[in-house]
Parts: structure tokens; sequence; C-alpha cells
């Protein structure tokens, strides 16, 4: 398993290099070690039978020396056998292991443990004695023969002869007269096998070195197109689908770069595609959203119509009661002055015409703020449009539009507005449309004479804002079921019938909220009532007293 | 003229009943200067209690006002004092103002409304007695 991995993690390289590397080793090892050997038998057996012939020679040529024990003659024999390669060392022994001649050196010439006599048992048929390892490591062959001679039993055949025995049958007796022994040194022949181990050890290493050459050709003609395929790869997956490999090769590898060039091309033609594509859906998208917005203003400027028609009644209510006194006030004023002027005992009391013509001017104020507020209430804006704004204002002008409404259902609007507000950023026509919903939606769940509660407040933290303004709109209503609250929101969801709600005031209402940076909550319980809370983030909170925005209109 | 309402009869006391400021200041100056007794009630339950706890020789009364409406001002009044004659008065075209017409109210104002169509009704009213 462990090996596996091992093997996985090579490079292709070094998967190949390893394994022919360990054959190429082996296989010249093998062989040179094969012929290392039976080159060291042949050198061997030669060196042996050339011994053998010299023991047979010189121990032919030497036997009428050792006859007479010419120790001259034999010297001289011995150092001429001396003279051949490899021959270090001869002597002669008599058959009682006493030296009779001798030539040449022999280092660990301790006569005695060479003596032929004394360990006849080891001797082959070769004469090869045995193998004598030398003082200073050298290998030595050491092979001995006997001297031998003809006896002719002189005595005794004569003595036979003349006893009548056959001639024929004269023996003759072989006698050895002495041993020849040789020391052959195998220095040379060693050193030849050194050499040839030498030679061996070298054209291993040549032919490994040509071999590894050889694979690192040869594997960089198959590994480069791969590596080039996989930097090619590596492009496309960067995403540049213009890439190719384009080998032009015959082989696997070259049907692999072709296979992979088609594939790129296909992806990229699906790439283009796709591509295509995507530039219509965007296209179609922006085109989409755009009615989308279009049909969102209108919907949110129908939700505000349909507001507004609830609240027609309501507004000419408010409206008509400061003409009457505009009318009325100014009807009166005329036809005092008319008599004053028609009749001198009428004077004119100048305090009360100032406070009619007062009551004039703020009634006309007032008709005036009302029509303001409803054009900017009616208003189709497109784009939010963010100033100032007092919240408190706010809730009060759109408490000018209802009051009419809730009147009307005998509902009581309960204002619990604080004077610690700050004012925020914001988009006064868009929130009164907000509050008019919240209260009309509190309105139409209502019975008669229940409150609707109103509070505004400043809060330093309200859930994730730091710094925020909480408008809670409460009512003692109908509340809302747990199955209905997660609808509320949604547009064209409506409990009501058809002319009562669009379904389109909190969906709408939500939106300028979130655009405000605010959000809305809902607190219901069914029969109970229902509490919507209004927060709206103070962004900077400005600092002016509340005062100071005009309220002219209360 | 309109000295002689005012020394001819006994002094009549007429009750105001309307939630908005503007138009009760106007009614009060306007027949206080005819020479009338004034009361002003802000809202209907007040106004109620007034008509009930004393005596009025009219109402003018609003109709769309917190606290009971026009309308029932009207009803529970005249249950106890069916001969008190209403003028009541509206911003808007209301069935409320038509149902207490109907059930014997003097007369509905719209507001906004001119003198002269006040100084007619009273005319009306008063010609009467
Ligand atoms: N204060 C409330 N009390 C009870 N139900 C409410 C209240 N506010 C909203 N709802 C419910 O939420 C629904 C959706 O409200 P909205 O989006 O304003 O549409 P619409 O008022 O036109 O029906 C209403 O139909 C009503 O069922
Ligand atoms: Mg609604």
């Amino acid at each position: 398993m462990s090996f596996q991995k091992f093997i996985n993690s090579l490079k292709l390289r070094t998967k190949f290099m390893l394994p022919i590397s360990v054959l190429v080793i082996s296989s010249v090892f093998a062989i040179s070690s094969y012929l290392i050997k039976s080159q060291n038998e042949n050198m061997r057996t030669d060196l042996e039978d050339k011994g053998i012939m010299m023991l047979k020679i010189v121990s032919t040529s030497a036997e009428s020396g050792v006859l007479f024990e010419s120790e001259y003659e034999l010297n001289e024999l011995l150092e001429r056998v001396t003279q051949f390669n490899d021959i270090t060392y001869a002597a002669i022994f008599r058959p009682d292991n006493s030296l009779l001649a001798e030539a040449g050196i022999w280092d660990d010439s301790n006569i005695e443990s060479i003596s032929p006599f004394i360990d006849e048992d080891i001797i082959d048929e070769k004469n090869i004695d045995s193998l004598v390892i030398g003082k200073n490591g050298k290998e030595f062959l050491k092979m001995s023969h006997d001297i031998t001679t003809l006896i002719n039993t002189l005595n005794r055949e004569i003595l036979g002869i003349r006893a009548g025995n056959d001639i024929k049958n004269q023996s003759q007796v072989v006698e050895t007269i002495g041993k020849l022994i040789i020391v052959i040194s195998l220095e040379n022949l060693n050193k030849s096998i050194y050499e040839s181990k030498k030679t061996a050890i070298v054209i291993t290493l040549i032919v490994l070195l040509l071999t590894i050459i050889m694979i690192a050709f040869f594997i960089d003609l198959v590994i480069s197109p791969i590596k080039q395929l996989v930097s090619v790869a590596e492009k496309v997956k960067m995403g540049d689908l213009s890439q190719k490999a384009d080998l032009n090769q015959s082989d696997e590898i070259g049907h692999l770069a072709d296979t992979f060039d088609n594939m790129v091309e296909s992806l990229r033609e699906t790439r283009d595609e796709i591509e295509e594509y995507n530039r219509n859906l965007e296209q179609k998208i922006i085109e989409r959203t755009l009615e989308l917005e279009e049909v969102q203003v209108q919907l949110i400027q129908s939700e505000k119509l349909s507001a507004i028609g609830q609240l027609a009644a309501g507004v000419a209510h408010e409206l008509n009661n400061p003409l009457g006194g505009i009318l009325g006030y100014s009807q009166f004023a005329l036809e005092k002055m008319k008599k004053s002027s028609e009749n001198a005992s009428e004077p004119i009391d100048h305090s009360k015409f100032i406070r009619y013509l007062t009551d004039i001017e703020t009634q006309a104020r007032r008709c005036k703020t009302i029509v303001q507020n409803l054009l900017r209430f009616s208003r189709s804006s497109k784009s939010t449009d963010f100033r100032r704004v007092d919240m408190n204002a706010v809730v009060e002008d759109t408490c000018t539009f209802v009051e009419h409404q809730l009147y009307m259902n005998q509902i009581e609007l309960e204002l619990i507005l604080s004077d610690k507000l700050p004012q925020i950023q914001g988009d006064a026509g868009q929130l009164q449309q907000v509050f008019t919903n919240l209260i009309i939606n509190a309105m139409h769940a209502s019975p008669q004479e229940s409150v609707i509660k109103i509070a505004t407040r400043f809060s330093q933290s309200v859930g994730e804002f730091a710094g925020a303004i909480e408008i809670i709109v409460s009512d003692k209503g109908s509340g809302i079921s747990t199955e209905n609250i997660k609808k509320i929101f949604e547009p064209f969801f409506t409990t009501k019938q058809v002319g009562k709600g669009t379904g389109l005031g909190l969906s709408v209402s939500y939106g300028i909220i979130k655009e405000h940076g605010g959000e809305i909550r809902v607190d219901s319980t069914v029969d109970e009532g229902s509490t919507f809370t209004v927060i709206l983030p103070v962004q900077n909170i400005v600092e002016s007293p509340i005062n100071q925005v005009s309220t002219e209109n209360q | 003229m309109l000295k002689s309402v005012k020394n001819e009869q006994m002094k009549k006391n007429i009750l105001i009943i309307d939630n908005s400021e503007i138009i009760r200041n106007l009614l009060t100056d306007y027949l206080d200067d005819l020479g009338y007794g004034i009361e002003m009630a802000v809202n209907g339950q007040e106004g109620i209690e007034m008509a009930l706890s004393r005596d009025y020789d009219l109402v003018f009364c609003d109709i769309h006002m917190p606290k009971k409406n026009g309308y029932q001002v009207y009803c529970e009044v005249t249950e106890k004092k069916p001969q008190l004659p209403f003028i009541m008065t509206d911003s808007l075209p209301d069935d409320l103002a038509d149902k207490a017409v109907d059930k014997g109210a003097f007369a509905c104002l719209a507001k906004p409304f001119s003198l002269d169509q006040i100084e007619e009704v009273l005319r009306d009213i008063f010609k009467r007695d």
C-alpha cells in the first residue's frame, strides 16, 4: 500500500529509470561475473596443466641428477625452471625429506611446511598439493611430482636367469628416488582477474550511464508532449479557452492531445453560447427590472390613491372647518364694516376686528397646510426625497388625514409624542404614507369606541440600531392570526373585501421603511389587538429642537 | 332688526356642540352679536351632559365629533327633551345627518355655511314661537 503510494509519488522519469537501471546493473553484473569466473577457471587450469607438464619434464630430467646426487646439475635445472613465468620456487627432496636442491624464492620458506612426504594424503592425481597462502596474503599453488627411476633388480635378475627363469619374467621396479616440488605464484592470475573485474565494473558503469542518457532522452520525448499538454490544460483551467496543444503526433499521446483540443474547442463554443445567452438574459433582466420598477411605482401610487380615496372625506372635513371659519368671519366682519359705515352710532371695535382677521389668517394657513400635505402625500415620486424630517410632525400630519375617518368610526386617537426626538433623514411624504396605512389598518381592525395609540420615542439602542426612533401604532382590534402574520407584508395579501383593501399597504410600507434603513415589527394577539412598531435609525443626529420645525397645522 | 330680537324677546339660550374651535368661536361671536345667550361643548359627550342638565332653546350640533357623534347626541338628548330643536352641522354629506333630519332635527347645514344660512334657519325656528 505504502509502496504503491511511493511508486505513485515518483515522477515518470524516475519510474522508468529505476527498474531499467536495476535491470542493466544486474544483467551486466551477472554476465561479467560469469565471464570472470570462467576466465578464472580457464587460467587456473592452464596454469595447472603447465605446472604438470613442467613437473613431468623436470622430474624426468632430474632423474640422473638425483641418482647421482649431482647438486650442481640439479641446481642448474631448477634455476632454469624458476625462470618460467609464475614459477617462483622449485625444490627436490630426497625420500627422507632432506633437501637436495632448490631454486627461486619461497618467501614462506619454512621448508617443513612444504615437505612432500609429510602430508602425502592431500596429493591428488594431478599432483596439486595445495593452495598455500603466503605470508603477505599472496596465493600460491604448490605442486609436487615423484622423481622415479627404473631399477633393474640386477642381482636378482641375473640370479633369476641363472636359475632358469624366463627372461620375460624379469621385473623392473619403479623406485621413487626423490620428489620435485614447484610453487606457482597465482599473483599474475589474480592480477588479471582483478583487472577483469575492474573492466567489468567500468563497462557496467558506462552501460548504465548510456542507459540513463538514452532513457532520459526517450523519456523526454514521451514527457515533453505530456508536459505541454499539462501546461495547456492548466491555462484552460484558468479560463483561457483559446489554448491548443497542437502536438501533431500520431501516437497515443498525439491522439490524447487531439482529443483534448477537440474538447477545449467544444468547451469554448459552449461557453460562447452561454455568454451570448447570458448577455441576452441580462438585457432581458434589465428590461424586466425596469418594467417591474415601473409597476412598483404604479403600485405605490395606486396604494396611495386608494388611501387618499379613503381619506378624501377626512381631508374635506378638515378643510371645511377652517373654510367655514374663514367664510363666516369674513362675512361677519364685512357686515359689521358696512353697518358702521352706514351708521355712525356703531363704531368699529378694532380689537375684535383684529381677532377676526387673525382667525381668518390662521384658518387660511391651516387650509394651505392641509392642501400642501395632501399634495405632498399624493405626489408620485420615483426617487425618494431625503430631507431632515421631524417624525412627530409626520405623525401629526398623518393624523389630520385620518382623524375624520376615525371620528366616523368612533375610534379615538391617542398621541403620545416624545419631545426628545432628534430629526432624521427621510422622505416625509413616503413616511406619511406608511403611517396612514398603519392607522387605517388599525382602524379597520378596531371595534367602535376603542382607542388607537400612537407613540413616538427615541431609544439609544433598539436591536441592531444604535440610536433609533420608534413609532408605535397599537390598536385593540381583531389582531392577526399566526398563520396570516407571515403573509401580511406580501403584496396583495388582504383579508378585506374589495374596495376596502388592496393588500399593498404593508408591502409598500415595508419597502419605504427598508429604504430608510429601518424595519417594521409586528406583535399581535388575536382578539386583543396588534402593535406595529416602525424603527427608523438616526444616522446623524441633527441637533435642533423640534419646536423649530413648523407645525402650523395644529 | 337685530335689536328688535334682543328687545322683544326674552334672551334665547343656544348650545353649540362642535369639536372645531374656529366654528365654535365663529358661532359664538355671531350669535352673541345677535343677542343670544351662548354655551359651548367641545365633544358629543359633553354636549349631551350640558343639553340635559340645562335648558336651551336651540342646539347647534356637529355630526363628526370624538366621543359620540352628532347623531348620537341628537338621539340621546331628544329622547329626554323631544321639543328641543337641533340644527345639525356637517362638513360632508353623510347618512348620519340625513338620519337626524329624518328623525326630526330642524335642519342640517353643510359646512362651510354662510352666515345668511344661519340667520335664515334662526328666523324659521324662532318664528314659530
Ligand atoms: N392592525 C391590524 N390589525 C389586524 N390585521 C391587520 C392589521 N394591519 C394589517 N392587518 C392585516 O394585514 C393585511 C394586509 O394589510 P395591508 O398590506 O395594509 O393591506 P390592506 O390593508 O389593503 O388589506 C390586512 O388585510 C389585514 O388582514
Ligand atoms: Mg392597509
